[in-house]
């Protein structure tokens, strides 16, 4: 197994134990009630405080856009990393496995393809792409052409495009999270109460 | 080897798929509210409410103004038990609202009285003697939470007829111990 295949299933196994983890976990606290955790008041504010975290994800891409002549904000960067796992961690708290209306179940999925494809595109990706430098540097060093070393890493580089749609995945699909996830609210408030 | 920018046609796409999306959740929640909407499926007791502002105040959520809009005083003695209407005046004159104890959403089966006893027997019971509600065989207190008292009615003689002796007193709170897959 490659150090990407063992990256990714690591990467996989833990999104799927926090989500499990989650889900369950939310199981625990809807035992006491009536009604789902979700739909009782500690649920609202968990929901609340799971899109406050969730928006500390924005300020590093504006923050980049705003100044972009500046040094890369590593910190911010940092921020957004944690920010865009705990965020949507304390979202699935918020929900549990109770799904039922298509507007909810739309902005869930649409924060969970983009939580995933960050994790992916952070964890394995740029493992795979430095993997991937790393070995055609050692390969020119060693006087294989550039070409040569091409085609020697072929399915290297196969990989590593596999991996790279995240990119086309993360940033755009933000915009329809952004726009479900303030339906969502609104709607929420509309029928539930300010 | 570097990451690659994003095409140009990338987020004008994803603007387009956006705005056809909200588009269609504005047809969705028009056409069909409760599917976009709700949180779950409206309890058999309300699935004849066609809209949901009937029972929802825009922004204040479900207001016990529109629930009397429906379950009206004059409604209650003339439909209910007087147990139940005093019940409901004892409560009201508390300044509970209805929510206090009724809920809505959690099913077409579910109850939608919190705090009250669950039905041990499950949706089975309904099903094998025709009836809808717990009050067909049960008589209950004015506090919910208390025994219910098994009354003496051609229902409840029937279902103890039934079942070669296997019916009685004591066995029947978990029907589907013995009726397996509702058989």
């Amino acid at each position: 197994m490659t150090p990407v295949a063992r990256r990714f299933l690591l990467v996989a196994g833990l999104v799927l134990m926090a989500v499990a983890g989650a889900i369950l976990f939310e199981g625990f606290l809807s035992l006491e009630t009536v009604l789902s955790f979700g739909h009782t008041r500690p649920g609202h504010i968990t929901g609340w405080i799971g899109l406050a975290v969730i928006l500390f994800v924005f300020i590093y891409p504006m923050w980049k856009r705003i100044r972009p002549n500046r040094a890369w904000p590593r910190r911010w960067f940092q921020v957004h990393m944690a920010a865009g796992v705990l965020g949507p961690l304390l979202i699935v708290l918020h929900a549990g496995a109770h799904l039922h209306a298509v507007v909810p179940i739309l902005a869930m999925v649409s924060m969970g393809i983009v939580a995933l494809s960050g994790i992916i595109g952070q964890a394995v990706h740029y493992l795979a792409l430095r993997t991937l430098n790393e070995e055609r540097r050692r390969l020119v060093q060693q006087g294989v052409s550039p070409d040569e070393a091409d085609a020697r890493l072929h399915d290297s580089v196969s990989r590593e495009e596999t991996f790279r749609v995240w990119q086309l995945i993360h940033a755009p699909m933000t915009l329809m999270f952004i726009v479900l996830v303030a339906v969502h609210v609104v709607g929420a408030l509309f029928f539930g109460g300010l | 080897m570097r990451y690659l920018p994003l095409p140009r046609t990338a987020v004008p796409v994803v603007a387009v798929a956006t705005v056809v999306l909200l588009a269609w959740l504005g047809w969705g929640s028009i056409r069909y509210p409760e599917t976009f909407w709700a949180p779950g499926d409206v309890s058999r007791y309300h699935a004849d409410v066609a809209r949901c502002v009937d029972c929802h105040e825009p922004f204040q959520g479900p207001s016990p103004v529109k629930c009397l809009a429906c379950h009206s005083e004059k409604r209650f003695v003339l439909r209910s038990k007087p147990v139940v209407s005093d019940l409901h005046r004892e409560v009201i004159a508390q300044q509970k609202t209805c929510l206090a104890c009724h809920t809505e959403h959690r099913g077409a089966l579910a109850q939608i009285t919190t705090n009250a006893l669950l039905n041990p027997h499950g949706e089975f019971i309904f099903r094998v003697t025709g009836t809808s509600s717990c009050s067909a065989c049960h008589a209950f207190g004015a506090d919910m939470v208390a025994q219910p008292t098994l009354l003496d009615n051609d229902i409840v003689s029937h279902l103890f007829d039934e079942g070669e002796g296997a019916h009685h007193r004591g066995r029947m709170a978990h029907c589907v111990m013995c009726h397996v897959g509702g058989q």
